[in-house]
């Protein structure tokens, strides 16, 4: 498999790189890849604009940046509007459905959205949006297997927080190979 | 803390096991049965009058409450314990849940109330619960040892709150445990703002 560069964006508060970082730690230490993740936030505690840049390799990673995502993870609006023209044209966009509002123009053959924060709102707590969608990437792109990603999760997210961030993300990769397996 | 896997089987301090599953509503005649071979002096501190089976009914389909888990202790069909931990449906409160643990007689003082209480703990965590409520009359010394060991505090006293079956007065403690700091945790986890986490 080659290099997949994937491109996460949303807002700060969101989880965005804890998003990345579960993603890079799956591909790396539990499914034996390559990974590298890159961070950008803004000053601001939240609300500002926030990505991380994740790379996906079987062999070692040259060079960290990412220049035309191939999956493009998107938990805002401005994010997607700014992230999608670097898209590659056949790239994955994966979105918050309820958050991102894309026309007919604008959204890609391979685009697949999920309600992440009504989801997590559901299960009690809308921060765990980021790990709906962490379940969400894995279950439509297939590029971390489940068993890593739930491994990932539960090593990176606080002790005690485990089951219900290990629900959301049941219900992101639940959700995401039903979208898979219905549009065959 | 591993997610909450039920059924599972607990085995109590003598030795006995007994499998721990959610309660259904095939459970009521069996639930009936338990609730009405409690000892009066048991049966007092409920809610309700649960020798009455439509008490006992409206229990098992509680709407007035957002019911997180509610599970029964069962050796050979019958049961021997029913806990459960509910909400607030909306509010202020939503955050709180309440912890309500009730063993047979002939099953207290071995372990089983506490293996409940933690179990219904895990679930309210895994639900978003900020903080566990229980209350227990202050004549009950071993079920507040046990709410203490579980990491409950003492937050309350409401004295001669609580009458025993002759009419007599008794305080009432109010336990919490604040699991609240798991989710401060996790909050700064999300925040995207800095690199350095201490976790």
């Amino acid at each position: 498999m080659a290099t997949t560069e994937i491109r996460i964006g949303g807002l700060g508060g969101q989880g965005v790189i804890l998003c990345g970082t579960i993603i890079g730690k799956a591909s790396s230490i539990y499914d034996h890849r390559h990974s590298v993740m890159i961070q950008s936030f803004g000053p601001e505690a939240r609300g500002s604009s926030c990505s991380a840049q994740v790379m996906l390799a079987d062999r070692p990673i040259g060079y960290p940046y990412v220049r035309r995502p191939d999956i493009l993870v998107s938990m805002s609006n401005d994010a997607c509007h700014k992230f999608l023209p670097e898209m590659k044209p056949d790239g994955i966009l994966l979105y918050e459905e309820e958050l991102v509002h894309l026309s007919d123009d604008e959204r890609p053959a391979r685009a697949w959205g999920i309600p992440a924060t009504r989801f997590a709102e559901e299960l009690g707590r809308r921060m765990v949006m980021n790990i709906v969608m962490v379940g969400f990437f894995a279950g439509v792109t297939g590029l971390v297997s489940r068993e890593a990603a739930e491994a990932a999760v539960k090593d990176s997210v606080p002790k005690g927080t485990e089951p219900l961030n290990l629900q959301a993300f049941a219900k992101g990769y639940d959700y995401g190979r039903q979208l898979v397996e219905k549009a065959g | 803390m591993e997610p909450v896997k039920l059924p599972m089987t607990c085995v109590l301090k003598d030795g006995t096991g007994v499998l721990v599953r959610e309660m259904v509503r095939a459970d009521e005649p069996a639930i009936f049965k338990f609730f009405k071979e409690l000892p009066l002096e048991d049966r007092h501190h409920l809610r309700n009058d649960v020798t009455d089976p439509v008490r006992v009914h409206n229990f098992m389909i509680d709407d007035t409450h957002d019911r997180v888990m509610a599970v029964v202790g069962e050796i050979d069909g019958r049961i021997i314990a029913s806990a459960e931990i509910d909400r607030n449906h909306y509010g202020s409160m939503t955050h709180i849940g309440q912890l309500r643990v009730i063993v047979a007689r002939d099953f207290q003082h071995l372990g089983f109330g506490t293996i409940l209480g933690k179990l219904l703990i895990n679930a309210g965590i895994s639900a978003g619960i900020e903080k566990v409520l229980a209350e227990t009359s202050t004549e009950a010394k071993v079920t507040m040892l046990g709410l203490e060991k579980m990491g409950f505090k003492r937050e309350a006293t409401f004295k001669r709150h609580v009458t025993d079956l002759a009419g007599r007065k008794h305080d009432l403690a109010v336990f919490t445990y604040d699991v609240s700091h798991i989710w401060d945790k996790m909050e700064a986890l999300v925040s995207d703002y800095s690199p350095i986490r201490d976790y």
